[in-house]
């Protein structure tokens, strides 16, 4: 576990200390800032629009965050020879990439973090401080955090056999899959008027890629009155499908990485 | 079992634990997870052709609630314009996107049902069915919260004017919700007095009255409690007073034939009317009403003959489609109220600048003509009372289309040739008039002349 860890933290340092994801987070909190100014478009709805607006760039942001930070993180090591060096001392494979993996998802919880932090005191600056509202931007934070983990963890298992160009294209791909076509390939499997075969594939496609679009959990927020009644437990559950889900791309991505050359 | 082998993982096992854990997810997904998403925050994926490529990537990534925004933000902009076409498919667009956003379907409601009028303002009325559905569909999808249901009551209420009960419908369900504003409550007696259910009116008050006092006990400092209370107070002691000087309560008591009511005896109100078609599409509408106080407003209605779910002066204003906001292509139905003055009603119709609200390729149409005093001014139904119990006609007295009410109504047959005026009813040809065998052409021709009579008087029997 020692050998995990050690990893784990030297990732986070690298991670934090490179310039691409610098860039990303700053025009992340450069958006954040400037996201009230949307406000003057519109004379009704100006905290729906303002909650909107801070909460898809926290979204996008995490996103390209977390396929930057995952897709070379592996083949970076490979191709600078470094991973010789870790690999000869007494540390398995399996443990050489859970500990990146802790690694990533620890920088990508401190970004979100320090966004979450702007986006919250910019709400609070301009919209006052309504604790309640303030909480529920928390939570939804929360949500996007772990739906990035899962998003770092589809990039982490690609990259252990695929370029870091073609793995963005791919995890981006899953990424949109997941989310875009989510609702689409439930609209499919519930359709009567389609052939059986047809929802039968489709509801086989729901079950195999990651359904991001669960974690999208912004819209009570957003639309202040609305009320949903069991979100606890919704969240609790969505963190059990992610921690599974998790779980399998990192099996599968240690037994990619167990047999592969380097 | 071993998990390792000489260093490296052993297949069989990880294989294992990995289709387990997909089992798992899988399970968490079809039984908690999705069912909940699909409820309560899953978009809706179809009918969003018009949304742009990149508009429709940002939708489902979990942008949504951000497009819905700036797209509302733009229809702002058409709204200052006075672009009303354009808003429609925003307001559309945005609460597929988004239907939690209540003011877009409040807006789009009243926007649809008020908003398009002909060029002499009388409203297209073949879109209030698709206002009541939209109005129906924000009110399922936001059904923590009375502001859809009281928004549609109010369509009921106010603008469809003709099935009060649905009114009362909606605004019960309103009422049920605990964020239900005191004032707009008050609606819902008004509207079971004008759907002919004095005694649920006369509860309601009752019981709006005694809310409104333990709300001012609560919180003495609140003003508007003290304000809400004055008015429930105000308009149940005026509602006794109607209904004791209308005689429902003797009525009810079976004394009402040897008290002397307001409503006795029954008023004739010597209906009569003519339409004259003076070019193609335009009519002068010319009738009697023998009723000297202002505030009466005879309805008249020219709808194809065959139009879908029509009814005696009325539609069965349900059948919309809130998937699409265009108004039914190819169906005429002109609604407008006659203004009485000084006994007589007149009035020029000129439909002729409105060829695709009134599209006339039909070739039968029903004009009719209609009063009830349930939308009449209170100084009005003092003598006609709530359901028409003072009012009669000699000619054209009905107590079959409508519920419990005796209204009046008189309905012809009219063809495209007459209202087009075509064949032998060209501008040469035959005028087509259309008259009740009771009309009789006025005296004065002006009524510019007329002297106009403030409403303030009661009718006298």
């Amino acid at each position: 576990m020692n050998a995990v860890l050690s990893i784990a933290r030297t990732t986070l340092g690298e991670a934090i200390r490179r310039r691409v994801l610098l860039v990303i987070l700053l025009i992340a909190l450069l958006l954040l800032v400037i996201a009230p100014g949307m406000n003057g478009l519109t004379a009704r709805q100006s905290q729906t629009v303002l909650l909107s607006l801070i909460l898809g760039v926290l979204q996008l942001s995490s996103a390209v965050i977390a396929i930057v930070l995952t897709v070379y993180m592996i083949p970076n090591e490979v191709e600078r020879r470094t991973i010789y060096t870790i690999l000869s001392k007494p540390v398995l494979r399996w443990q050489f990439l859970l500990g990146k993996y802790l690694g990533a998802v620890s920088a990508l919880g401190l970004m979100i973090m320090l966004m979450t932090g702007t986006m919250i005191a910019v709400f609070a600056a301009f919209q006052g401080p309504n604790v309640e509202t303030l909480a529920s931007l928390a939570r939804v934070a929360m949500m996007y955090f772990v739906q990035m983990c899962l998003l770092a963890a589809v990039a982490i298992f690609f990259s252990t056999f695929v370029q870091p160009v073609v793995n963005f294209f791919l995890s981006g791909g899953v990424y949109l899959v997941g989310t875009v076509f989510g609702s689409l390939f439930a609209t499919i499997a519930e359709s009567q008027q389609l052939p059986q075969a047809v929802r039968v594939a489709a509801q086989i496609v729901m079950l195999i890629v990651p359904n991001f679009g669960q974690y999208n959990v912004q819209n009570s927020v957003i639309n202040s009155g609305a009320q949903i009644v069991g979100e606890g437990i919704y969240y609790t559950n969505l963190a059990v499908y992610g921690v599974v889900y998790i779980s399998i791309l990192l099996l599968g991505a240690m037994l990619v990485f167990d047999r592969r050359e380097v | 079992m071993k998990w390792t082998r000489q260093g490296k993982l052993v297949n069989g096992p990880i294989y294992g634990l990995m289709l387990v854990l997909l089992l798992v997810g899988s399970f968490v997904q079809m039984n908690q997870t999705y069912p909940f998403w699909r409820k309560n925050y899953m978009p809706k994926v179809t009918d969003l052709g018009q949304l742009t490529g990149e508009q429709l990537l940002f939708a489902f990534a979990g942008f949504r609630e951000m497009i819905a925004g700036i797209l509302w933000v733009r229809a702002d902009s058409f709204f200052d314009n006075g672009d009303y076409d354009s808003i429609l498919p925003i307001i559309r667009l945005v609460t597929y996107l988004d239907p939690k956003q209540i003011d877009v379907y409040a807006t789009g409601m009243w926007h649809i049902a008020y908003n398009f009028t002909d060029q002499e303002n009388r409203a297209d009325r073949r879109n209030i069915p698709i206002a009541v559905a939209f109005g129906e569909e924000g009110a399922r999808n936001n059904d923590y919260t009375y502001e859809l249901f009281y928004e549609t009551g109010w369509l009921w209420y106010h603008r469809i004017q003709d099935n009060f009960p649905m009114a009362v419908t909606w605004f019960e369900q309103a009422a049920e919700r605990k964020d239900i504003l005191p004032a707009r409550h008050n609606l819902l007696s008004h509207a079971k007095l004008r759907a002919g259910d004095y005694k649920g009116a006369l509860k309601t008050w009752y019981e709006l009255l005694e809310e409104a006092e333990k709300e001012m006990e609560r919180n003495k400092s609140q003003r508007s409690n003290y304000a809400q209370r004055d008015t429930v107070e105000g308009n149940l002691d005026n509602l006794l007073i109607r209904l004791t000087q209308r005689g429902y309560f003797a009525r009810e008591n079976g004394w009402y034939d040897q008290g002397n009511y307001d409503t006795k005896p029954p008023f004739d109100v010597k209906f009569s009317a003519s339409v004259t078609v003076t070019e193609s599409r335009v009519m002068l509408v010319e009738g009697t009403w023998n009723v000297f106080p202002v505030g009466t407003r005879v309805k008249m209605i020219l709808r194809d003959a065959d139009y879908p779910n029509a009814g005696a002066a009325g539609l069965d204003w349900e059948g919309g489609d809130a998937n699409n906001f265009s108004a039914p292509v190819g169906l005429t139905y002109v609604q407008d109220e006659l203004f009485v003055r000084n006994r007589r009603f007149r009035k020029s119709i000129d439909l002729s600048r409105d060829p695709t609200i009134y599209p006339f390729v039909k070739d039968k149409y029903i004009l009719e003509f209609y009063y009830t005093p349930r939308v009449a001014p209170e100084h009005i139904k003092d003598k006609f009372g709530y359901n028409g119990e003072g009012m009669t006609d000699s000619n054209f007295l009905n107590t079959e289309i409508r519920e419990n009410q005796r209204v009046i109504y008189w309905k012809t047959e009219v063809t495209r040739d007459q209202i087009l005026r075509r064949g032998e009813f060209g501008m040469e040809g035959v005028i087509p008039v259309f008259k009740t065998p009771n009309y009789v052409a006025p005296r004065v021709r002006n009524p510019e002349d007329d002297l106009v009579t403030p409403g303030t008087r009661r009718v006298e029997g």
